[in-house]
């Protein structure tokens, strides 16, 4: 374990075939299994909204979304399995039986439209800085590799979120009020994506799979969206958040981390019910799959 | 000068990056089709989409009418998606095929033989028809087992 720690400062890389500690395997499995369940289940919450969509444009782009986020997470997965810890039959059996874990913002509902705004510019900025940080300095090849294009597309998500944003901020008394809302409902979910304060020892930061702890960039997402969502005239439903005027920053109020451990256990608000639609969805399109994996007969030429 | 006035425009559609592949010019990918400019300086930009329903069009048509207004001299600008010609992978430049291949470990589909690994230069097979994009199939390479993307022709 020391020379593969040594490796791993000099910057080493590592493929999936490469010779690697068992500890190191199960921990970077572990953490590309949560990813793929979570851009799985945040393709689902998008395919719900392609009907309920408003607007031949923000339709577009929800369609489009849903299948970039199914399409992260069949790579993921496809990287995942690679590692030889789990099958993708595994991976998939145990989501939706609610023995894995996905991201906390997916055990919540999407119940608006705010709150679909709400999510592509709030939530979606938070996955994006998390994955950025990964990105940065990953050590497992096979994932830093898909992750520089899953980067990509999901700046250009923000995009779409900030666009959005803007039109309902920009939009009448009832369509701010609503995104009021979204936000007073998003804002601490969003906020707990980047998870409690990393440890002393977190292996992850160790082995180079994270490259920054999750509250320096927790702390970054909120230097970023207080001040933009106060300049758009909206309020951060954060009774104790301050300007520190010497510092020269924003400092959040005390964290109520129950919410996060709930969903952690998958026992959040929504997550029987994600769970269960997940599995239904995999049955549902099972005919799908069997007949791509159908062989097309021979064409005779009589 | 309206020749001066069209090289400087060309220019500044170059610098318009794809959305989803920062640092790749949507002139390299081959989606900028003609460029018009008339005695008084109004441009006309024809742009044409790699796939109809892509959901970066907006996106696009913004940024290069914003690049092209910022031209001295260009009194005003018109974005247009041309319905053709279609576009084809081999609108794509040498340029920006190298930068998919070893930026992105995107491969590009051209003629009906599968595309080799970016990584090894291997054969690939296809995986999925379909990738996290309209315009990308998944593939896997048979030497090294890289999950590899591939631009559909």
């Amino acid at each position: 374990m020391d020379d593969f720690e040594a490796f791993l400062n000099d910057g080493g890389i590592v493929e999936s075939d490469d010779a690697m500690p068992d500890e190191y395997r199960t921990a970077v499995f572990r953490f590309i299994e949560l990813h793929a369940n979570s851009e799985h289940m945040g393709g689902l919450t998008e395919r719900d909204w392609i009907p309920r969509t408003p607007g031949l444009r923000h339709k577009m782009a929800v369609i489009a979304k849903t299948q970039d986020e199914f399409g992260h997470g069949h790579l993921l997965y496809m990287v995942a399995a690679d590692m030889g810890v789990k099958t993708r039959q595994e991976m998939l059996e145990d989501l939706f039986a609610g023995r894995s874990r996905f991201h906390n913002v997916f055990h919540y509902r999407a119940k608006t439209w705010g709150h679909q705004v709400a999510i592509a510019f709030l939530v979606d900025a938070a996955a994006l800085a998390s994955q950025q940080a990964v990105f940065k300095n990953c050590s497992y090849g096979p994932y830093r590799r898909i992750l520089k294009r899953i980067i990509a597309e999901e700046g250009f998500h923000m995009r779409l979120g900030e666009d959005r944003m803007m039109r309902i901020a920009q939009g009448s008394k009832m369509q701010r009020e609503l995104f009021q809302q979204a936000i007073d409902d998003w804002w601490w979910p969003a906020l707990q994506l980047f998870g409690p304060d990393s440890k002393p020892n977190d292996l992850l930061l160790r082995w180079h799979i994270k490259s920054e702890r999750n509250e320096v960039l927790r702390d970054r997402w909120v230097q970023k969206f207080v001040p933009m969502l106060q300049s758009y005239g909206f309020t951060v439903p954060d009774p104790g958040l301050r300007f520190d005027e010497e510092q020269d920053r924003w400092v959040a109020g005390p964290i109520d981390w129950e919410p996060l451990k709930k969903t952690f256990a998958n026992v959040g608000p929504d997550s029987a019910r994600r769970i269960g639609e997940a599995a239904k969805h995999w049955e549902d399109s099972k005919w799908v799959r069997e007949a791509l994996a159908t062989p097309l007969p021979e064409l005779s030429d009589a | 000068m309206t020749m001066q006035i069209e090289a400087a425009v060309h220019r500044a559609i170059s610098s318009v990056d794809d959305p989803e592949y920062p640092g790749i010019s949507i002139v390299d990918l081959g989606l900028l089709e003609s460029v018009e400019v008339d005695h008084d300086a109004h441009v006309r930009v024809g742009l044409i989409p790699t796939f109809s329903g892509c959901p970066a069009l907006a996106v696009i048509a913004t940024d290069v009418q914003a690049a092209v207004d910022a031209v001295e001299s260009v009194q005003s600008c018109t974005v247009e998606w041309l319905s053709s010609p279609a576009w084809h992978t081999d609108r794509i430049s040498h340029e920006a095929r190298a930068c998919l291949e070893k930026k992105y470990t995107i491969a590009i589909q051209l003629g009906q033989r599968s595309p080799t690994c970016p990584l090894c230069a291997s054969k690939t097979e296809e995986q999925s028809l379909f990738g996290p994009s309209r315009c990308r199939s998944v593939h896997v390479c048979t030497g090294c087992g890289e999950t590899v993307e591939v631009v559909r022709g």
